[in-house]
């Protein structure tokens, strides 16, 4: 009996030591919606080049970050219970994303290999290459934006 | 039966109806797919601007059929069409409500996309104007009464049909070639070159205002300005 109890209080410990390691909700979103802003921010940046004077340091450098990111494996700030909640700011995700499974590793992948092709071309300084990569690493992020992300109202 | 040959649609408004139809296909197609296509949604945007002021405009001074005081659906007008009593020509009252509606939903679609942006790297002209906040709300509400327009437009191409199929009226002719068939009326008149002119003239005015050309620069470009260089 006494053992049981020392067992169940152990459980009891490591099952809190180990939700002390997950990422909390909060974070979970605070960390995302950065990563995305910090995604817009070099979309930004890209889009200023090629519709401007292009100058293929500052291209490679957005690129590898979106890259980065993209690679990350971003998916785990995704923990359950993120559906609702304030990180910066209300988090805009559906609930969709939480069980539509297959599909959003779909989009997700996708959104991956567009990242990384862009970073690819961008390497190669090619401007008109990039601008295409671009175009479609865009048409990835509004794919998952039009399915599993909120609309302001 | 004795039927004699007027003109009812000017060449302004045949060419405004037709120009918008393609744009507004072109909008919807740019808006859904979406990545590099969104910059032509921006200037196809721009182009729908100049068409819709042109035609509120030509509603005003434009030949008497695509004047707004001449089927401005008046309850009066309504109920005599419902009773079967209208004998007018060009849009009947019920044509004028879906008229009036479809140019509304257009302000609406226009204003709010001038300050929308998609987060991923396209903003409308006016952004710059309002702020983050009330440009995520106008792009919410740009994505939903686009959905108010489409309905609209089936609602206009179901009708179209019905009065061909089983009124016997063909609605489309007349708007291609700008005469129709009357039994009795009279041609529409005015229009001319002048208020062609003036109308343009607006219509151009209103572009320079959607297109931010007036706004003052952004602040300098990166490349301008002094950031540390790590
Ligand atoms: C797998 C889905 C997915 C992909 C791919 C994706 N996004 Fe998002 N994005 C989201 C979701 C979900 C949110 C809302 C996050 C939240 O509020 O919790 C979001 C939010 C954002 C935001 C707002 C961040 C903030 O300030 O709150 C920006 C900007 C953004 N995304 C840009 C991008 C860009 C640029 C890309 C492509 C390079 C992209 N996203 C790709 C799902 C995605
Ligand atoms: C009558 C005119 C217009 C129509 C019919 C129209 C239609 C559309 C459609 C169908 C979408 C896609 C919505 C979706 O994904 O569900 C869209 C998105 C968008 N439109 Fe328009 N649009 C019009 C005018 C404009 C104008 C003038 C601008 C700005 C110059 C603009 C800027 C945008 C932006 C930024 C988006 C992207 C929203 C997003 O993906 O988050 N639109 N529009």
């Amino acid at each position: 009996m006494k053992s049981k109890i020392l067992l169940a209080l152990l459980a009891t410990a490591t099952l809190a030591a180990g939700a002390h390691a997950q990422v909390k909700v909060e974070d979970a979103i605070k960390w995302r919606q950065s990563a995305y802003a910090t995604m817009g921010w070099s979309m930004g940046r890209i889009k200023a080049n090629v519709d401007g004077t292009y100058n293929k340091d500052e291209v490679v450098k957005a690129a590898n970050v979106i890259q980065a990111i993209a690679n990350s494996g971003m998916g785990a700030l995704y923990v359950p219970g993120s559906d609702k909640g304030k990180g910066w700011a209300e988090t805009r995700v559906k609930p969709e994303l939480f069980t539509d499974g297959p599909k959003v590793g779909k989009i997700a992948g996708d959104f991956n290999q567009a990242a990384n092709e862009l970073a690819k071309v961008a390497a190669t300084g090619d401007a008109a290459a990039v601008k295409t990569a671009f175009g479609k690493l865009g048409g990835t992020c509004k794919a998952c934006h039009d399915d599993y992300r909120k609309d302001n109202k | 039966m004795n039927s004699k040959k007027i003109r009812v649609w000017d060449l302004p408004t045949r060419l405004f109806h037709w120009l918008l139809a393609l744009a507004v296909i072109g909008l919807v197609a740019t808006g859904k797919i979406g990545g590099n296509l969104i910059d032509w949604h921006g200037r196809i945007g721009l182009l729908v601007v100049g068409l819709v002021v042109f035609r509120l405009v030509w509603g005003l001074v434009g030949s008497t059929y695509a004047r707004f005081a001449t089927f401005f659906p008046t309850p009066g007008r309504i109920v005599s069409y419902l009773r079967g009593e209208w004998r007018g020509i060009g849009h009947n009252p019920l044509g004028a409500l879906s008229v009036f509606a479809l140019l509304g939903v257009l302000t609406v679609q226009l204003l709010t996309g001038l300050i929308a942006n998609d987060d991923i790297a396209f903003v409308g002209p006016l952004y710059d104007l309002v702020g983050r906040d009330l440009s995520n709300l106008a792009t919410g509400w740009h994505k939903l009464s686009v959905n108010v327009l489409i309905a609209l437009v089936v609602l206009h191409l179901a009708a179209i049909m019905f009065y061909a199929h089983v009124k016997k009226d063909n609605l489309v002719k007349p708007m291609v070639r700008g005469w129709k068939d009357v039994p009795a009326g009279e041609p529409a008149r005015g229009g001319g070159l002048p208020a062609v002119i003036f109308a343009l003239l607006i219509a151009l005015a209103a572009v320079f205002l959607a297109s931010g050309a007036w706004l003052p620069e952004p602040p300098p470009p990166p490349a301008a300005v002094e950031t540390p260089s790590w």
